[in-house]
């Protein structure tokens, strides 16, 4: 597994450069962070004011620890501290819209906090966000500065960019803009943001005030840096509270909008199924859980995470994937109210899985760099690669077993009325489309370990062990 | 309501204030976000002001009606 690409032992990570305080990197399997001496005022701010406390108490910041290793660069160290490991890095683009909001009103809580004890945010990326325990909490211990009562708020940008722009546009216009964030890594440009968001928001105070307003008043200042500024002008404490709980307000009054399609059929979910095949179903699954003892499951078009949930419900780390943000969204939503701590969803297109980007690609992992599944689920799943998308077995099987051991996968016959509606509107063209060349193929990266009729059904559900 | 009339006010800051000669070859819009925050302080901090003001004083009454009932139903 590496969640961070490209860091030799013991060299600072190639994603973690920007920071002049300090970098993550590895060191025996481990990941550190190195605080440099120029962050040292700060950094005994924050733990000496009880403001780190307070965070980690209110579970909005990674707990870390101070510790005794081997500097990467010792004519700078003041520190080094190792934070609680994370079981997966997701990005914000894989996130449905309300994990979004909750890392934007995490984000601004950490931040209203942080002025109670005297610091404020220095940087307010959303990559800095990350859900540990099925919450949002704040990675990048190095994040905060000594607060100046009278300056203007320097992350407030990054926090319109990062946060407020992507949710209004998935708000307003579509749950997948989400995804722009995967070009513009610093955020939605706000002048951008401005031309995409439809007329009436200039009707909506917040939105006009944070984006449309900021945005133009971007473009006029923009030469300011060199404009003699009225140092009279100040941003007061009260003039601060007012700006966090102004955009809190309006983050608190983005919401989803439902569409009709995508949401009509979660509810139906499996509607394939007998309840007794279902209930078979459910009951195989938990027996192949139960023989193998996962500690991390992935599982692949997982929907609303119905079948997620039999392997986090047993103490299994588990990562939702799915491509629709409908599904995301009602399956996170659903986590958050019964505070599922092992259950992450996440939004994936397993047939344009998340790139690496970034400088020299490595900034933000890939999907497959980031593969540190036990076992796979592939239930219900293999027709949608295989037919709709025109994937051979042989390519499937090579990508389940780049992402884990295990695999738990369900195949399903040509005459399923499932599979038969997708071939409703086009030829069929997939004579391989056979339990024998399905088996076949998998055979040569697997050892099929178990199979099992599911009752009521034709389906088969396997248990394949990596070769 | 009293928000619109605060946003003319502020629309009218930002673009008639400050006259803009020319315009940048090189834009920074952080400059721009700094120099908005100083623009908008007093409309932010002001509603945040009147909005504490207000709940403490809804608080008030809140616990007025709630006592009064509470002593009705003594």
């Amino acid at each position: 597994m590496n969640q961070f690409p490209g860091s030799p032992a013991g060299q600072p990570l190639e994603a973690s450069f920007r920071d002049p305080n300090g970098f993550i990197f590895s060191y025996e399997g481990q990941i550190y962070r190195q605080i440099n001496l120029q962050y040292q005022e700060n950094y005994s701010h924050l733990v000496d004011s009880g403001l780190y406390d307070a965070l980690l108490k209110a579970g909005l910041i990674v707990r870390h620890e101070e510790v005794n290793i081997p500097a990467v660069l010792p004519d700078r160290v003041y520190k080094i501290i190792q934070p609680d490991p994370l079981r997966f890095v997701s990005y914000p683009y894989e996130w449905s819209f309300s994990q979004h909001k909750d890392a934007a009103r995490a984000t601004l809580q950490i931040q209203k906090t942080a002025l109670k004890f005297g610091m404020s945010l220095k940087d307010c990326s959303a990559f800095n966000v990350q859900f540990h325990g099925g919450r949002p909490c704040l990675i990048d211990t190095l994040s905060f500065e000594i607060y100046q009562e009278g300056k203007p708020w320097v992350a407030y940008r990054q926090f319109c960019q990062h946060f407020l722009a992507p949710l209004s546009l998935m708000a307003y216009r579509d749950m997948h803009l989400s995804q722009l964030l995967k070009i513009d890594l610093d955020g939605l440009p706000l002048d951008f943001t401005s031309r995409l968001l439809p007329w009436h928001t200039r009707m909506v105070p917040a939105l006009l005030l944070h984006i449309h307003l900021h945005a133009a008043s971007q473009k006029r200042y923009a030469s300011a840096g060199s404009m003699k500024l009225d140092s009279n002008r100040q941003v007061s404490r009260n003039a601060m509270l007012g700006l966090i709980d102004s955009l809190d307000s309006a983050i608190q009054r983005l919401e989803w909008r439902r569409t009709a399609t995508s949401w009509a059929d979660y509810y139906r979910a499996d509607h394939n199924y007998t309840p007794e095949a279902l209930a078979h179903k459910k009951q195989i699954v938990i027996e192949y859980l139960e023989k193998i003892k996962p500690g991390i499951v992935w599982d692949l078009g997982a929907n609303t995470g119905m079948f997620s949930r039999l392997a986090s419900e047993r103490g299994v780390f588990t990562l939702a994937f799915d491509s629709d943000p409908g599904a995301v969204e009602l399956c996170y939503r659903e986590s958050r109210s019964k505070n599922e701590k092992l259950l992450l969803p996440l939004l994936q297109d397993l047939t344009n899985p998340s790139p690496g980007i970034g400088w020299q690609n490595q900034e933000r992992a890939g999907l497959i760099e980031r593969a540190n599944a036990d076992a796979i689920m592939a239930l219900a799943l293999i027709h949608h690669l295989a037919i709709g998308n025109n994937l051979p077995f042989d390519r499937l099987a090579s990508f389940f077993r780049r992402l884990g051991r295990w695999l738990i996968i369900e195949f399903v016959p040509k005459d399923d009325s499932q599979v038969r509606r997708l071939l409703a509107a086009r030829e069929d063209i997939f004579y391989d489309y056979t339990i024998e060349s399905f088996e076949h193929a998998f055979q040569k990266k697997y050892l099929i370990q178990r199979v099992e009729q599911i009752r009521g059904s034709d389906r088969r559900l396997y248990l394949m062990e990596g070769r | 309501m009293f928000s619109f009339i605060w946003m003319g006010l502020l629309i009218n800051g930002i673009f008639l204030s400050a006259p803009s000669k020319n315009p940048p070859l090189y834009l920074d819009p952080g400059s721009g976000s700094y120099i908005f925050q100083l623009i908008i302080a007093a409309l932010v901090g002001g509603a945040f002001v009147v909005k504490m003001y207000w709940s403490k004083i809804s608080g008030f009454f809140r616990k007025l009606f709630n006592r009064d009932t509470d002593d009705t139903q003594e």
